[in-house]
This record gives structure tokens, C-alpha cells and sequence, in this order.
């Protein structure tokens, strides 16, 4: 086995990998950086973030509106010191990036532009146009190459993490092009894969979207944070799943139904205002306009299609050189996947699984409970998001919290020393390659990897979705472990070394069986409708039994135990969620 | 929503099986919407799970799924079935060696991406306190084109150039160079041009001009290429001037 | 090691007949093959012209004979190949910002035709023919 000897193993060279790297490079040059990731960073999926980074900039704007909107959003699951310094170090990152590079949209003065988002007071998204994800992403990436200290290992899959005496030291990983295992040995590790939005079948989420980090740590026995709560966004496009970015209503997007009703002021969203009224109407957070349309679908009052049924975005009244400028690839998705050029006609939309907000259970300092591992990114769990993210707050929080995760690194690695225990690490990377290859040795295996997976999908789709209750919990639940019963004897049908992208699918397929099986027990067992878990059997907020965090531990034989946090609550008391012309 | 029988002509390389590529072909039952990479991921979920491709986005941004498509380069998501007939023939990008089936190496375009230093070089290092750099919307205008590029690749397929000789930066790499020499927030042109503006550089570009035909995001390569050699031409004669740098 | 990639030969010679955009650009590189051999002829016969009359009207005979004519019509089908392909690519290597528009690419196409146009109505001019 070949063996990578480094200071700091990265899992994962998206957004907040890759701001990880850098802030690692910064704080010490002389620290050994490996970016370890299944694809080439400009492919991983903050790529496709369209809409923008919520920041405080502007004048009227102030970090207490900022913290509120956030902390409300989250329906008062956030942790309160989280989100605080979040909107603290947001606009310094953001400006940060500017820095670097990143084209973002400018006032004619040369400042920054900012756009309003959903849930958001007041207008302080930052935006390039609709690639705001693909810019930063680019940008992180190129700038990463001023560093030398940072060694990239493109298109390299991890499959577990090397743990000795409790504390984490490395990866093995399995280089993609030959199938040869790696080992990289080094004093801590930071996780940034990313969410997990392929364990659903409708999701704006790329392929590469499958839980891997999250798995790894959870079987290594850190808690997977708050995994029922799973944000569909309202807008993507039928069939693909394709987003169109909330930035279609911050730029004054509406939503109609088949009578050309801005429905969402039947619920508590309204007044209707021609223009855009910040928090209200097209402007709600996500959850509650993706729990709009479900009513609306129950009341017969969504249009069918031949996709399933539809509402309508309706933004030909923003005109064409506004949608040219602002919403570029809304446009040209529109066009080519649906036939709708947002110009001219109405574009059909329905709420599609889009992020966790959930994942590995981190502090502050994106350090999780286990010595030498740090998440940070969709894959983590901090929590500022807490039961429903808003728009805007994602890019945010993988740039602060992965350059925290990158300091942070820095001072443990300072503080460790030298470590003992290399050859029982060799050991157990021996152990993993084993398990890889008697994946290759296995014969006669009966379950196919499209089948366990499309079960998995359906599964989530009709127990997990964004309402649920009891009995279709119950079953889902049952219908999973069923799934993870089933892959032990999932069969490889590729036998080959070389870009064996079977294997992969079945190793990504195994993390996603156990991340599936935390949302749905997590949500079972969450007897309460908080933010994005809408239960139909318990419809209230129930602040007494469940202002709490959820943590699920891995259990290799049966359902994951759950146990509770606190939620971390400094200067906003839980009250009721106010939008509409009553949030004024 | 209607089926359409699809024949999928795709070329098969197992390096550790094979000596050399072959076709096989997939019989494929399409829906009228799909892309062609939904086609390809049906044969892999349920024809046959050793055919090895990139691809992760689904929307025309991750630049994974460059394939050649009856001969073009293409985005697998963004080759919409309509627009083909019965029989549609894949095949790895040409001008870089195949890794396996559809699968090619891209180190080379990765060092030569590298050796451009994309990313900003400031006159002076601002402190993040003193807020952003002021930057126009018209100075925004004048790079934003050039930094559209997602990296996939379809531009080096589709240079002559590039599959002549290969030591040329290409296409991609040198619209990024060119994206950053027109960032009103650098000042690093002189530290790109050995690279850019050398024999393996711009000067290597005959202006087929099929880079920016098959670009799918519009950057336009060509045009930067040439633009480039317009100033560096600008730079080498001003240079023999009194106060010039020769 | 499990890797084996394979290289795909690209012939040196053939190249440009794989596709249509390539054998474009061929017809334009070889157009001007036809420009330069043109100008040669006129320098010849500027030459002719400074050896005397005898040596121009021997020059104006051959330039007027048939092969002379078709040789002419090839020539001015090239010349024409040669000038629209390079007015047709010119937007992109001459990219004119305005504020925050670009120039449309048309326009300056357009512009080149007739500035093309003028130039030419006063060479004939100044050649007397119109």
C-alpha cells in the first residue's frame, strides 16, 4: 500500500475544503496540506450554488438583523453562539474572497452588490449573477494554487478514517485511475464531502452527493447532528430536478397557481404586494413555501404536467435584459430542460430535496467530538442552520466555518506532538483494503446497486418527505433497514482496477444506506413539526420535549441509537416564526 | 411521455482487458426529454455496470461529462436527445489518451492550467478591514466572459492545435490567463506572459476558432487568445522605444 | 499497475478533412495562398511597366489572355473567401467595450464591409473604370 505522510488530510476540495486548505497554508506554511477528493475540485457541487452569500455590508444593515433572520429561520434549533459568530466573520470571508478575485455583482459606485433572499429582512445576499457557487468555487480553487504547501490528490475516494486510540490521524483512500489503496497518514483530518441530497430520487444534488464523509464519521462514532431535517427548496424545475435559484424571487419571481393565484398569501406569507416585500410572500423561507405547495396539491390546485404536478414562476415581468443579467443560467436551464424561456412564458417549478441541514456533530470550531477530526461544510453540523436553512447562509457558513476547521487544525496539530501508533494505523489501513477487496472476492451476490438504491430513493420519498407522520416513518424505517440488510450481499459487477465506477456507486451506496437510515430514525423519533420536519400527527412546535439537538450513533447491527443535546441559546428566546406583512 | 428506442453506439476501452478501443453498442429505451447522459445512466443502472464515465451536476456547470457526441464535443447533460436521430455514436473527448471507456486523463490540461497563475496578483496586499476593491460594473464586464470557463475540456478536443502539439497551454488555460490580466484588481500580466505569451503559448494558436464553437458556456477562448496577442505584439514593439524594457 | 491509457494517433497530414470547421479553415489558410501569388503578379508587372512599354504590353497580353482570365476569376474567388472569413472573425480578436456594452459583433462586421465598400468604389476611381 502506498503511504502519503502529511500534517493535515482534507476529505473533500469543494467550498469549504478548499477554504480549509488555504486558511491551513496561511496560518502555517510549513504544515503538510492533503486535499483529498473523489473528483476535481472545480466539479464538486458548491459549483452549482446559484443564488448567493448572505453578508452584512450595507448600512441599514446590522449583524443583529442578521442573527435574527438566521436564528428565526431555524425555527430556534440554531445554536445561538454559532450563529453569532457567523454573522460576525461572514463579511470578512466574503470580502476575503473579493480579494481573491471573485466577480461579484457591483453597484454602479464599484461596491458590491446585494439582492434580497427568503426569510431575509433586509437585502444582503451577495451575488454573481446566478454562478455564484461556480464563481467562489473557481476562485477558491485557483487561488488554492498559490500555495504550495497544499498537495491535491484529484479524483482519490476515501473510504475510512484512521483512528488510533480514539484519536484521528488519517484516511485510506482508493486512487481512482489505478484502484490502488493509499494510505495518508498525518496528525488530524478535517471532513468537507459535502451533503447527502442523492439518498432522495428528486434532488437539485449532483451525483457526487452521497453522504460519504458523514458515513465515514458516523461509523467511526461521531453523532450525526439533526438528520431529520432535510430542506426541499421550492423551485426545481420538474423531471431534472435542476434549481432555479431563490435570487428568480429575490429579483421579484412569482409564484401562481393554475388559476394565476400568488397562493402563498393564503398562508400566512401574505400581503400580496406588487413589489417585493422582504420576508413575505415569494420571499418566505424555504420551508414554508414548500409546505405551501403540498396544500396547494392537496386542494387541486397545482397544475398537472407531464412530470407531476406544478406551480407556476412567473417572472416575464422582469424583462429580458434583467433576466440576461441577473438570472443568465436560470434562463438557459429553462429553456432547454422545460421548453420555458422565462422571458416570455410562465416556467412550471415544484419543491425538489436540495440540502441537509443536519451532519457531523461539530462545535464552534468545527471540531467534532472525536480528537483530530474537524467537519465543516454541508457535511457538518455547527448548527447555525438549525431546523430550516436560509437562503444565502450555505456558501457563508462553508467559507467561515471552513477556514475556522482549517485554524483550528492548526493549533492541534501544535499542540500533539509527535504521535505513536503508525504501524497500528498500517494495520488497519490493511483492514479496509481488505474489506475493498473481498467486495471484489464475493460471489454470488444478489443484490444490484440500482435496485438497492432506487428502494432507498422511493423509501425516503414516501415516509421522508415534507410531511410525515407516524405510520409512513414507521414503515420507512423499516423498508431502509430492510435496504441495509439487503446491501451485505450486494453484488460487484465490475471486477477491474482501473476507474471502477461500480465500485464506487457501491461504496457511495453503503454511506448512503447509513445517512438514510438517520433521517428516518431521526424523524420518527422527533414527535414535534419544527421547521423542515412537518409532522401530520404532531402538528405544533413543542419546545419543551424536543429544543433539542438530535444525535444519531452508528449501531453496525441494528438502528441507530438516538440520544439528545442542548441547544445552545444566548440572546433569543424561542417565540413564533413571523413572516408575511406581520414580520414588518 | 413518449419512448424512443435509442441505439448507442459507445467506445469501450478496459485497459486491463482490452489493446485497444472498440464499439458497443446499447439498445436504449429513451424518454423524449432525456439527455444523453440519462441515457448512459440507464445502461449503467440497468444494462450494463462496467461502462465507466464522468459526470455529477446535471446542469451544464460541473464540466464532468465532456464526451464526444457523433464526433462533437459535447456536454453529455446538455445533449438533448430531440436533437439527434435513432443512432448516436460516444466517444471519449479526443486529443487526450483514454483512461478507460469514456474516461480520459486530464493531467495535462490541470499543469498547464496551473502554469498561468489564475488567480489575482495585487499591486499591494489590501487589508480585509478596508473592505473590497471598487470594481465597476463595466470593469466587472470587461474579464466576466473569461471567467465563465467550467473546465470541461470540450475546447482541447477541438483544437487542431492541441492534438498537433501538444505542449501548447490550449484554449481554457489561456482565456483564464487572459480573465485575470483584465481584472481591474491584478497586476500580474507581466508574471503570465513568459507562459502566455511564448512560442507554446498564444503564439502556437492558429485561430481555427473551433475552441469557442463547441465552448458551451460562451467564453470564447479564441477571441482571447487573439486579443492577447494583440497586446502582447503592443508590448514587444513599444518595448524597442526609448524607455522601453529591451 | 493496472494503467494502460491509450493514445489516439492524430495524423500530421490528414487532420483537417475530419471536419467541416477544419476544412473551413484550410479554404481560408490556402486563400491566401492565392492573395500572395497575386501580389506577385501585380509587383511583376509594376516591374514590366519600369522596363517599358514593350515589357507592359507583353505583361497585359498575358494578364488579359484566357488563362490570364480564369487565373483572375480564381483569384478574386479567393480574395473574396479570404476577406469575409477574416471580417467574420474579426469581433473576436477586436472586442470593443463601450461602458458596460460590448459592441455587437455585427457592427463591426458590418463596419469593415464598408469601409471594404468605400475603398473599393475609390480605387476604381482613381483607376478610372467607374
Amino acid at each position: 500500500m502506498k503511504v502519503v505522510n502529511t500534517d493535515i488530510v482534507i476529505i473533500g476540495a469543494g467550498g469549504a475544503g478548499l477554504r480549509a486548505a488555504i486558511a491551513v497554508a496561511e496560518a502555517d506554511p510549513t504544515l503538510n496540506i492533503a486535499l483529498v477528493s473523489k473528483v476535481y475540485p472545480m466539479r464538486s457541487h458548491t459549483c452549482a450554488a446559484e443564488g448567493g452569500a448572505a453578508g452584512v455590508v450595507k448600512e441599514s444593515d446590522s449583524l443583529d438583523y442578521h442573527f435574527n433572520d438566521t436564528v428565526s429561520g431555524g425555527d430556534w434549533l440554531t445554536d445561538q453562539d454559532a450563529v453569532e459568530l457567523f454573522v460576525n466573520e461572514i463579511p470578512k470571508e466574503l470580502t476575503q474572497l473579493e480579494h481573491w478575485g471573485c466577480p461579484w455583482s457591483r453597484e454602479d459606485t464599484g461596491k458590491v452588490a446585494v439582492r434580497p433572499f427568503g426569510g431575509m429582512k433586509i437585502m444582503r445576499t451577495w451575488y454573481a449573477a446566478d454562478k455564484t457557487g461556480f464563481h467562489m468555487l473557481h476562485t477558491l480553487f485557483q487561488t488554492s494554487l498559490k500555495y504550495s504547501s497544499i498537495r491535491r490528490f484529484d479524483e482519490f475516494y476515501t473510504t475510512d478514517l484512521m483512528i488510533d486510540d480514539g484519536v484521528c490521524r488519517g484516511c485510506t483512500a482508493i486512487e481512482m485511475r489505478s484502484g490502488e489503496m493509499t494510505l495518508f497518514l498525518g496528525k488530524t483530518v478535517i471532513i468537507c464531502s459535502g451533503g447527502a441530497g442523492r439518498i432522495f430520487p428528486f434532488t437539485t444534488n449532483g451525483a457526487i452527493k452521497t453522504g460519504d464523509g458523514m458515513a465515514m464519521a458516523y461509523r467511526a462514532g461521531v453523532p450525526l447532528k439533526d438528520m431529520e431535517f432535510v430542506q426541499y427548496h421550492p423551485t426545481g424545475l420538474p423531471g431534472s430536478g435542476i434549481l432555479l435559484t431563490e435570487g428568480c424571487r429575490g429579483e421579484g419571481g412569482l409564484l401562481v397557481n393554475k388559476d394565476g393565484y400568488r397562493y402563498l398569501q393564503d398562508y400566512d406569507l401574505g400581503p400580496p404586494d406588487p413589489w417585493p416585500r422582504l420576508k413575505a410572500m415569494e420571499l418566505g423561507p424555504r420551508d414554508r413555501l414548500s409546505q405551501a405547495f403540498y396544500h396547494e396539491q392537496k386542494k387541486g390546485r397545482t397544475i398537472p404536467s407531464k412530470w407531476g404536478d406544478v406551480v407556476h414562476l412567473d417572472m416575464r415581468h422582469l424583462g429580458e435584459k434583467k433576466i440576461n443579467e441577473r438570472l443568465p443560467l436560470v434562463r438557459d436551464l429553462s429553456r432547454s430542460y422545460v421548453g420555458a424561456d422565462p422571458v416570455t412564458d410562465l416556467v412550471p417549478v415544484r419543491p425538489v430535496v436540495h440540502y441537509m441541514m443536519g451532519g457531523i456533530h461539530t462545535d464552534i470550531n468545527a471540531a467534532t467530538p472525536m480528537s483530530g477530526l474537524y467537519a465543516a461544510g454541508e457535511c457538518a453540523c455547527v448548527s447555525i442552520n438549525g431546523a430550516n436553512r436560509l437562503g444565502s447562509n450555505s456558501l457563508g457558513e462553508l467559507l467561515v466555518f471552513g477556514a475556522r476547521a482549517g485554524r483550528h487544525a492548526v493549533e492541534y496539530v501544535k499542540t500533539v506532538g509527535t504521535l505513536e501508533g503508525d504501524a497500528r494505523i498500517e494495520k488497519q489501513a490493511g483492514d479496509a483494503e481488505s474489506r475493498i477487496k473481498s467486495l471484489f472476492k464475493r460471489t454470488g451476490g444478489k443484490q444490484r446497486v440500482a435496485a438497492l438504491r432506487r428502494d432507498m430513493n422511493m423509501t425516503l420519498e414516501e415516509g421522508c418527505g415534507i410531511y410525515r407522520d407516524e405510520n409512513s416513518l414507521i414503515d420507512t424505517c423499516t423498508r431502509i433497514a430492510d435496504v441495509r440488510a439487503r446491501y451485505r450481499d450486494v453484488r460487484l459487477e465490475d471486477k477491474s482496477n482501473v476507474y471502477n465506477t461500480d465500485l464506487y456507486q457501491t461504496l457511495e451506496l453503503g454511506a448512503m444506506i447509513e445517512v438514510a437510515q438517520t433521517v428516518a430514525i431521526s424523524a420518527l423519533q422527533r414527535k414535534e413539526s419544527r421547521g423542515a420536519h412537518q409532522r401530520l400527527d404532531f402538528t405544533a412546535r413543542d419546545d419543551e420535549n424536543y429544543l433539542k439537538h438530535t444525535m444519531a450513533f452508528y449501531n453496525p447491527n441494528g438502528d441507530p441509537r438516538i440520544d439528545y443535546a442542548d441547544v445552545t441559546i444566548t440572546k433569543s428566546q424561542p417565540a413564533a416564526r413571523v413572516y408575511g406583512g406581520a414580520a414588518a | 411521455m413518449s419512448e424512443r428506442q435509442i441505439e448507442l453506439e459507445v467506445l469501450r476501452y478496459r485497459p486491463e482487458m482490452d489493446d485497444k478501443p472498440f464499439f458497443q453498442t446499447y439498445s436504449v429505451p429513451c424518454q423524449e426529454e432525456w439527455v444523453v447522459l440519462d441515457a448512459l445512466n440507464y445502461v449503467k443502472d440497468e444494462m450494463d455496470r462496467t461502462l465507466s464515465y464522468r459526470w455529477s451536476c446535471h446542469m451544464f456547470v460541473c464540466g464532468s461529462c465532456g464526451m464526444a457526441i457523433n464526433g462533437e464535443p459535447k456536454l453529455a447533460c446538455k445533449a438533448f436527445l430531440r436533437d439527434y436521430q435513432t443512432k448516436i455514436r460516444i466517444e471519449p473527448l479526443s486529443n487526450f489518451p483514454i483512461e478507460r471507456d469514456l474516461v480520459i486523463v486530464q493531467d495535462d490540461f490541470i499543469e498547464k492550467l496551473e502554469s498561468v497563475k489564475p488567480y489575482i496578483i495585487p499591486k499591494q496586499e489590501k487589508p480585509i478591514d478596508q473592505g473590497e476593491y471598487l470594481q465597476t460594473p463595466a470593469q466587472l464586464k470587461a474579464y466576466k466572459q473569461y471567467s465563465m470557463c467550467i473546465n470541461c475540456l470540450l475546447c482541447y478536443s477541438a483544437c487542431p492545435q492541441y492534438a498537433l502539439e501538444e505542449k501548447f497551454i490550449g484554449p481554457a488555460a489561456l482565456a483564464l490567463a487572459h480573465r485575470y490580466n483584465m481584472d481591474s484588481r491584478d497586476v500580474g500580466r507581466s508574471a503570465r506572459e513568459h507562459v502566455v505569451a511564448s512560442h507554446d503559448g498564444i503564439w502556437a494558436c492558429s485561430f481555427v476558432g473551433a475552441c469557442s464553437q463547441v465552448c458551451p458556456k460562451d467564453v470564447d477562448p479564441a477571441g482571447a487568445i487573439q486579443q492577447v496577442k494583440f497586446t502582447s505584439a503592443v508590448d514587444y514593439l513599444t518595448s524597442f522605444l526609448p524607455g522601453g524594457k529591451r | 499497475m493496472s494503467r494502460k491509457p491509450y493514445h489516439r494517433e492524430v495524423s500530421k497530414t490528414t487532420w483537417f478533412l475530419k471536419q467541416s470547421r477544419y476544412q473551413h479553415y484550410m479554404l481560408h489558410e490556402i486563400s491566401s495562398v492565392f492573395v500572395a501569388i497575386y501580389v506577385g503578379v501585380l509587383i511583376v508587372g509594376l516591374f514590366r511597366l519600369a522596363q517599358g512599354p514593350e515589357a507592359w504590353s507583353g505583361w497585359l497580353a498575358a494578364v488579359t489572355s484566357p488563362i490570364g482570365v480564369i487565373f483572375h476569376i480564381l483569384v478574386f474567388i479567393f480574395s473574396i473567401i479570404h476577406t469575409t472569413s477574416w471580417f467574420k472573425a474579426v469581433p473576436q480578436a477586436m472586442r470593443i467595450q463601450r461602458g458596460e456594452e460590448i459592441v455587437p459583433g455585427n457592427l463591426i462586421i458590418g463596419a469593415h464591409y464598408g469601409v471594404w465598400a468605400v475603398v473599393s468604389v475609390v480605387v476604381l476611381l482613381v483607376a478610372g473604370v467607374a
